[in-house]
């Protein structure tokens, strides 16, 4: 199976604070991986380094190597906005820009690409689409992003990262502060968004984990304790800390 | 294993372990007397294995409404999630267990009366013996979680098989000797086949409690003797 991303031996340090302890872990091409853990357990960090978003931050540092289609992303020449580009994130809370549902995901496009009106509309109405959200808001795309629900809002940042062609999407705990049925819609998304992209996403739902993804993986104080495919860890995981974990016996 | 962060979870789990113990008990208590009675043509005895089945009705249903309650309100993962599974499949085995030590009994109330040689009956007494060393056995290895116990009960599954095929061939014998026993050797023919029924369903109880400890399920095929329905010679 295509490795999209290879993690090898990363470290993250917070300073001197070592959050991640020597990480290795595939991400499977167009597969879904999971992220479980309890707070603090480094998943979040993991996530960040990805993208890099770590570098708007003094005094963080990664160590190791991520293989980005074979390419080191950690490489201080990398190009971060391109990078960013192709590994988009969507984070726990819906963070729409103050500006029109249109401009919201036209923004983005229009940084990377140089599209004419008619194909800027195309893409928009695309993005909205993918993101299950065209017909919610077709009649009103002049609307303010921060009209809509909660869960709307959520699908308008999946729009957005969707608009300008990812290759990975990295889902921060995107449910989290959703109603049951936004969060039926962003898995049913997710599992449409697979077929074109690489996802991964961190989630403090178990079950949802057991539900949208194809791998898991359990990290824990820094370290990944274990990594197999979601059938296993939910029903038979090896570990006895993630058996703990899953079944609600931790400490 | 270290408790559940949530107490109640575990005293769910409990209960429903312990009901399977009693559900257990209830089966061997019930083959027992069936056999008994055969063996004594006790048809009272008889009538109380009939009259105690309904007992474990009642706690089969009771199991599967508080497993799948617990699985509703819990979501259990991993090790919890087969111990609810494996309570239902079990419920269910000792379930049918008792049902067919039931059959037993009203075979005796139906024979009741009539001539039976020791030396026929002989043959039943030794396969219901082995299926009681295998029921029980093997619920002592779900109390203990005990996979090797386990397995060599669904190992030696092919003994009664084997028995049930000789006792077969004895008692179609008999009936073709002479027509009067045809009556009785049926009766005790049936009986035979359920105790040996009881035996298979011991063997899927040890599978249960290999699925439950190790997650796997047993693929390969159980040792099985060469079926009794081979034509059978006039003598």
């Amino acid at each position: 199976m295509l490795e999209k991303i290879s993690v090898k031996n990363l470290k993250f340090f917070y300073g001197t604070n070592l959050a991640l302890k020597g990480i290795d872990i595939p991400f499977y091409a167009n597969k879904v991986t999971a992220f479980i853990g309890p707070s603090g357990c480094g998943k979040s960090t993991l996530l960040r380094v990805l993208n890099r978003m770590y570098d708007l931050y003094p005094g963080q540092h990664a160590e190791g190597e991520i293989l980005f289609d074979g390419r080191n992303i950690l490489n201080p020449g990398e190009d971060l906005n391109l990078l960013r580009a192709r590994i988009g994130m969507v984070f726990q809370k819906p963070t729409p820009f103050p500006m029109t549902i249109y401009d919201n995901i036209a923004f983005g496009l229009k940084l990377y690409e140089n599209l004419s009106k008619s194909e800027l509309d195309g893409r928009v109405e695309d993005s909205l689409k993918r993101a299950a959200l065209w017909s919610e808001v077709k009649d009103k795309l002049g609307a303010n992003g921060l009209s809509l629900s909660g869960g709307q809002q959520q699908r308008l940042c999946i729009a957005r990262t969707v608009a300008i062609k990812p290759e990975v999407i990295l889902f921060d705990e995107p449910c989290s502060a959703l109603d049951p049925i936004s969060t039926a819609k962003i898995e049913e998304l997710i599992d449409e968004l697979k077929t074109e992209y690489t996802i991964a996403i961190v989630t403090h739902n178990m079950q949802q984990a057991a539900r949208v993804s194809e791998y898991t993986a359990f990290m824990y104080l820094g370290d990944l304790v274990e990594f197999d495919e979601t059938s296993k860890i939910f029903t038979t995981p090896t570990d006895p800390r993630t058996q703990d974990y899953i079944t609600g016996r931790f400490g | 294993m270290i408790d559940h962060t949530v107490r109640a979870y575990d005293d769910e789990l409990m209960e429903i372990g312990r009901k399977i113990t009693e559900m257990g008990g209830i089966a061997e208590t019930m083959l027992a007397n069936a056999i008994q009675s055969l063996v004594k043509g006790d048809t009272e005895l008889a009538q109380r294995v009939i009259a105690t089945d309904p007992k474990l009705d009642v706690l089969e249903r009771e199991i599967e409404e508080k497993a799948i309650l617990t699985i509703a309100r819990r979501q259990p993962m991993a090790i919890d999630l087969r111990a609810l599974v494996s309570a239902i499949r079990i419920a269910s085995d000792i379930e049918r267990i008792g049902d067919l030590a039931k059959n037993v009994g009203k075979r005796v109330v139906a024979i009741d009366g009539q001539f039976a040689p020791q030396k026929i009956v002989g043959g039943v007494i030794h396969i219901s013996d082995l299926a009681l060393d295998r029921l029980h056995r093997v619920l002592d290895a779900y109390a203990h979680r005990d996979v090797e116990a386990a397995m060599s009960v669904w190992n030696q599954d092919e003994e009664i098989d084997q028995l049930y095929n000789s006792l077969f061939r004895e008692l179609l014998t008999y009936m073709m000797e002479d027509p009067r026993n045809i009556g009785f050797c049926a009766h005790l023919l049936f009986s035979a086949k359920n105790i040996e029924r009881i035996g298979d369903h011991a063997t899927n109880i040890a599978e249960t409690i290999k699925y439950l400890v190790t997650g796997e399920t047993v693929v390969a095929d159980r040792p099985r003797a060469a079926d009794g329905y081979a034509p059978l010679q006039t003598p």
